[in-house]
């Protein structure tokens, strides 16, 4: 247990001594002010079903979640790509601690960056809409984000490059579910649903926790495929 | 504190790196290690810290395994290359976080830094230092946890003479204190400088395990005596 403090420290540490944290972080909030902003100019005119200022918020999300999906991936996958993993190894040799820090720090700084996104969103489109602050959302995004960032830091392990990593998240996450939904085949929506960014979705604008658990299902997934990866290949 | 190898053999896919080494590396001296391009040494070494896990046979330090060891910087510093920081980061973070991994106190990182000489560019991105300021940060990092144990792979690469006669009395330094201090390295006027003993391979295989004195009779120098081991071992 000390040792997996010790671990979490560095990591922290790390996380906040480049820039990449704080660009990413910078984007999120700027995606998701831009985005609740022009979702709620849609529901305003009436050209979108959702009027709920939270709900507009999750909508936002789709892009804000881009940034924290970046920096969840680069975290695992830039050990890889400058060639520091071999010495993080040194520090900390015990694989699976080495992953459950980096998945500890990751789902902390998502999981608050996340809820204070979420009321960014909130506070950005409850005036447009005329709606009062619906802030309960926040938090949910948080845990959503807290989550998808344990699945993109498991993936990164299991992959190592930082492009193939990102896009096989992009895929999972962002482009495969409306293509399969776009048929409307009863086939096609489960497995749909079944896939983290529509589980995700459903837990945050329905309140599906089903939802949660699929999520929670694919972060665990990545994770424990991840150690393996770490400790059965060379560094 | 004694390094063990074990018959240890790593292969990659067709290619045998290392083949069945079977040696003591022991404390109170520096053991300079020797071979062509490609004969293994580095992923020796990559194996004795858990790097590259072992086709067969086993490496260990003080008779158990380098992972096996709860804050292993104490025990063992490593120069595996020099970019062993990201670029974005400033030395100084970069042993921090370091320090922090292993429950070694901060102040520590400055005494290192001084010792080093790398004190006034410790604030500076580690994208910006020149090859042999990476390898004064890699040679700080090694010495953080104040370790019986050092393994260098080429850390002459990239200093300036100053440096290279620097590190060359800190590694004596450190073998009189009763470390152990193995050291791969090209340079074979300095190993004859530094090294007490002399491990050399070739194609993995071991080539020859002795003392300096003992490789240097009959030869006017080491390089003399190293091409009559290694004859038939290098590239081309
Ligand atoms: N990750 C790897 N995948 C495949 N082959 C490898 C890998 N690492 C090393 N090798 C091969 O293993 C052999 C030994 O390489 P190694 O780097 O250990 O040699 P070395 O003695 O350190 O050489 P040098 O003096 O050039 O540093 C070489 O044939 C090399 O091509
Ligand atoms: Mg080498």
């Amino acid at each position: 247990m000390t040792m997996l403090r010790a671990t979490i420290g560095a990591e922290w540490i790390k996380l906040w001594t480049t820039r990449t944290v704080w660009w990413a972080l910078t984007a999120a909030l700027v995606l998701m002010a831009a985005g609740a902003g022009q979702y709620a100019l849609y529901a305003e005119n009436g050209d979108i079903d959702q009027t709920g200022a939270g709900e507009i918020a999750v909508l936002g999300l789709s892009f804000a979640q881009l940034a924290f999906l970046a920096l969840a991936t680069i975290v695992m996958t830039s050990e890889y790509s400058t060639g520091t993993m071999r010495a993080t190894l040194t520090w900390t040799p015990v694989r699976s601690r080495l992953l459950l820090a980096k998945s500890a720090v990751i789902a902390g700084v998502t999981l608050v960056a996340g809820t204070v996104a979420g009321f960014v969103g909130v506070a950005v489109a409850a005036p447009i809409l005329g709606n009062s602050s619906m802030g309960a959302v926040a938090p949910k995004m948080g845990l959503y984000l807290a989550l998808l960032g344990v699945f993109a830091v498991g993936l990164g392990a299991a992959l190592r490059g930082p492009v193939v990593s990102l896009v096989v998240l992009l895929m999972l996450v962002v482009v495969v579910p409306p293509l399969l939904q776009v048929p409307d085949l009863a086939v096609l929506n489960t497995i749909a649903d079944a896939l983290p960014g529509v589980a995700g979705q459903r837990f945050l604008l329905e309140n599906s926790y089903g939802g949660l658990v699929i999520v929670a299902a694919w972060a665990t997934a990545a994770f424990l495929i991840g150690a393996r990866v770490l400790r059965r290949r060379d560094a | 504190m004694l390094i063990t190898l074990e018959k240890l053999t790593k292969r990659f896919g067709a290619t045998t790196a290392v083949d069945g080494l079977d040696l003591e590396v022991r404390p109170g001296r520096v053991t300079g290690f020797l071979g062509p391009n490609g004969a293994g040494k580095s992923t020796t070494l990559r194996m004795i810290l858990d790097l590259d896990r072992p086709t067969s046979g086993r490496a260990l330090l003080g008779g158990r395994p380098y992972s096996s060891y709860a804050l292993p910087l104490r025990k063992v510093g490593a120069v595996l290359e020099a970019k062993a920081a990201h670029p974005g980061r400033t030395g100084r973070n970069h042993l921090l976080a370091m320090a922090r991994s292993n429950a070694i106190a901060p102040a520590r990182v400055d005494e290192v830094l001084e010792l080093v000489g790398l004190s006034k560019n410790a604030r500076k991105r580690t994208g910006t230092y020149s090859l042999g300021m990476g390898q004064r940060l890699g040679i700080a990092g090694a010495l953080l946890g104040d370790p019986p144990v050092l393994i260098l792979d080429e850390p002459v690469n990239g200093l300036d003479p100053d440096g290279v006669r620097w590190i060359r009395g800190l590694m004596r330094d450190l073998a009189a204190e009763g470390r152990t201090v193995l050291v791969s390295s090209h340079l074979l006027s300095e190993m004859q400088m530094t090294a007490d003993h002399l491990i050399v391979i070739g194609h993995g295989r071991l080539l020859a395990d002795a003392p300096l004195d003992e490789i240097l009779s009959g030869h006017a120098s080491l390089e003399d005596a190293y091409y009559t081991l290694t004859e038939g071992t290098a590239l081309r």
